[in-house]
């Protein structure tokens, strides 16, 4: 049997690119191939369903396809590169560099080593998945020449499947509070949740005085969450901004349970999970109109072009006003949801898959 | 939307990009080095499996270690090629490397000038003080006595001072850390940067300010700090151009809460130091100006750059 096999810098069971890729393996083994995980750095989280990548080269079959599993710059690239074996890149996106150097240079020039990366992939790639159009779009812009798109298999946790928003999702702000506004992700740069909070402060000086804002995710850079924070003490928001920063699965479920709003402020997406988690808790996202976000919301939320916080904080405050649109988008969000059909990502996946393996094995 | 609101959007954007660091310290000088050739940055024992594999075949072949391997397939390429020549790639690193630090450098000392000191003397623990009928005599003292060009108030607050000014025909900016209450004053028609007065005046010309008061700061931040503003104020003033130092009694401060307490200065400094302070930092013509009844226990300096 032929063996389809993950290749991954690191694997964090709790972000999206580890679990997707757990998945991937899973889905890969049902199916009858032989499949493993390899790694370059052993996270002691994950070493039972881990290989360090040295020991590859000993176990390699002929006919094998590997998968790498690209999100970052790393030596695997180069090194998968220069291998025989049949090369399958799942691209999740890379962060435009301009949108870190103010903040982070060393991010920024490891944005700029993924890219060198990807252009190396390039050539030797039998087949790059994205995980949307926007970024195969960006593989073809590369030189990929065979590409596809499947969403991201791990994009919806189990527990955000279970969040019961109840009447929540068609209710007005409960009387005698502000709008709960809610953003989650990495707090990164390319997030732009300073566009979030300057809208949140125009909302507070323009009709909803008591509206607050909660950020749940983990700081990619020191230096963009202090200053972050210090923006939210100036702009006098110190009491209605909340940080949790890294959260289990349950508190991020918890939160989209309790807030009214989910609000995207990205400069850069690729995918946009929080979407997909906002269209499964039914509950109304206002985003601007940027990177993949159009494309994964597919008309289940509000897009603003204008990135002005008054503009912004004018389309939240017509959103949490209006009830039946409320509504209409949440069943636009189900069906959005029913058509990326997460389910069986993983397997359909592996149906791209399945095709090389045969491939390889009759060029070996 | 109106020029208003179009104004205010770009305020808040101008606030927030202020606060980017433009890298870490630690970064600056590691990136010009990566830069010589390691394409993976330093190289970290025990990080990677597939660096740590590679340093061992670097050095079992006598390859240098780390970031000179690059130049060392460099030079061995050109061995083959032959063109361009080992020195003039060499150099090419090297140069590319000083410019870059260069570049950096001269970020570093930028903000070095105006460090930032986010809880010490911070706006955002003190509530803003309007100048109220002090606004008019003030407007009067900087009309009589500007040589020409725009003047500035800081903490402007609410924007008292600025529309008295503009309702004379002055051209009048604010400065406003206190991002929400900038906010309304932008709304209300006013030019104001949401900032501290220091960070503002770093970016103008030498000599380009017609006349600057400055009120609210002046209690909240400490001496250490006080004393560089006047220095950056004596900078941006044009010649003969006003300086009106407005204070309020420690007993405004006794309302504040305790952190705001604790951590600004507190306690005003009094008439006569402020004229001191004024005098060795090179105005002239310190003295007081009799704004208002003073029943408040409130007072103003004036003084002037040489002419």
């Amino acid at each position: 049997m032929n063996g389809i096999h993950h290749f991954v810098p690191v694997l964090h069971r709790g972000d999206a690119v580890g679990r997707h890729t757990l998945r991937l393996r899973d889905a890969t083994r049902t199916r009858g191939f032989r499949s493993e995980i390899y790694v370059d750095t052993v996270d002691a989280e994950t070493a039972g369903e881990a290989v360090p990548v040295l020991s590859y080269p000993e176990a390699a079959r002929r006919g094998d396809v590997v998968v790498y599993q690209f999100a970052t710059a790393s030596a695997m690239a180069p090194w998968l590169a220069g291998r025989p074996e049949t090369l399958v890149v799942n691209y999740h996106n890379i962060t435009p560099p301009e949108l870190m150097a103010p903040w982070d240079n060393h991010l920024a020039l490891g944005q700029l080593r993924a890219q060198g990366d990807l252009r190396l992939l390039a050539p030797r790639a039998a087949l790059a998945v994205a995980d949307s159009a926007y970024n195969e779009a960006h593989l073809a812009e590369v030189g990929f020449a065979t590409t596809a798109v499947i969403p991201p298999s791990a994009a919806l946790d189990a527990a955000m499947t279970t969040v019961d928003r109840g009447t929540a999702a068609s209710a007005p702000p409960a009387t005698g509070r502000g709008a709960r506004w809610l953003a989650v992700g990495r707090v990164s740069p390319n997030k732009a949740l300073e566009s979030t909070v300057a809208a949140l402060a125009v909302a507070r000086a323009h009709g909803d005085p008591e509206a607050t804002l909660h950020i749940i995710g983990k700081p990619a850079t020191n230096s963009y969450v202090a200053a972050l924070r210090r923006y939210v003490a100036e702009l006098g928001l110190a009491g209605a901004v909340r940080f949790t920063g890294h959260a289990s699965d349950a508190t991020v479920a918890s939160a989209y349970a309790s807030a009214d709003v989910l609000v995207v402020t990205s400069e850069h997406e690729g995918f946009c999970v929080p979407v997909v988690e906002a269209m499964s808790a039914g509950l109304p996202v206002v985003a601007f109109d940027q990177g993949a976000v159009p494309e994964v919301l597919g008309g289940a939320g509000v897009l603003v072009t204008d990135k002005d916080p008054y503009a912004l904080a004018a389309s939240i405050a017509a959103v949490l006003t209006d009830p039946p649109r409320r509504d209409a988008m949440t069943e636009i969000g189900r069906r959005r949801l029913a058509q990326l059909d997460l389910e069986t990502a993983a397997d359909r996946f592996v149906n791209l898959l399945a095709p090389l393996t045969e491939h390889a094995a009759a060029r070996s | 939307m109106g020029t208003d609101e179009e104004r205010a959007a770009e305020a808040l954007r101008a606030a927030f990009a202020r606060l980017a660091p433009q890298g870490s310290d630690a970064w600056n000088f590691l990136a010009a080095f990566t830069h010589l050739g390691d394409r993976y940055g330093p190289y970290h024992p025990g990080a990677s499996a597939l660096s740590d594999a590679l340093e061992r075949q670097g050095r079992a072949a006598g390859r240098p270690p780390g970031r000179l391997r690059g130049l060392r397939r460099g030079r061995e390429r050109q061995a083959v090629e032959g063109a361009p020549s080992e020195l003039d790639e060499a150099m090419g690193h090297v140069v590319e490397a000083f410019r870059f630090l260069s570049a950096r450098v001269a970020t570093l000392e930028a903000r070095l000038a105006d460090e930032d000191r986010p809880v010490e003397g911070a706006a955002w623990l003190v509530p803003a003080r309007e100048l109220g009928p002090w606004a008019g005599p003030v407007a009067a003292h900087l009309l009589a006595r500007s040589p020409g060009g725009d003047l500035v108030h800081a903490d402007c607050g609410g924007g008292d001072l600025l529309h008295v000014l503009a309702g004379r025909g002055a051209v009048a900016h604010g400065v406003e850390p206190r991002g929400a209450i900038a906010l309304q004053t932008l709304e209300r028609g006013c030019s104001v940067t949401i900032a501290e007065v220091s960070e503002y005046l770093a970016g103008r010309l030498e000599g380009s300010v017609g006349g600057i008061v400055l009120s609210g700061v002046v209690d909240r931040l400490p001496l250490h700090v006080l004393l560089p503003l006047l220095r950056e104020c004596r900078r941006t003033l044009a010649r003969s151009a006003p300086l009106v130092i407005v204070s309020e009694p420690e007993a405004a401060a006794a309302s504040w809460e305790a952190p705001a307490r604790d951590l600004t200065q507190g306690r005003p400094l009094h008439e006569a130091t402020w004229e001191l302070l004024l005098d060795r930092t090179g105005f002239v013509e310190v003295a007081p100006l009799p704004a208002g009844t003073g029943a408040d226990g409130r007072f103003a300096v004036s003084a002037a750059t040489p002419s």
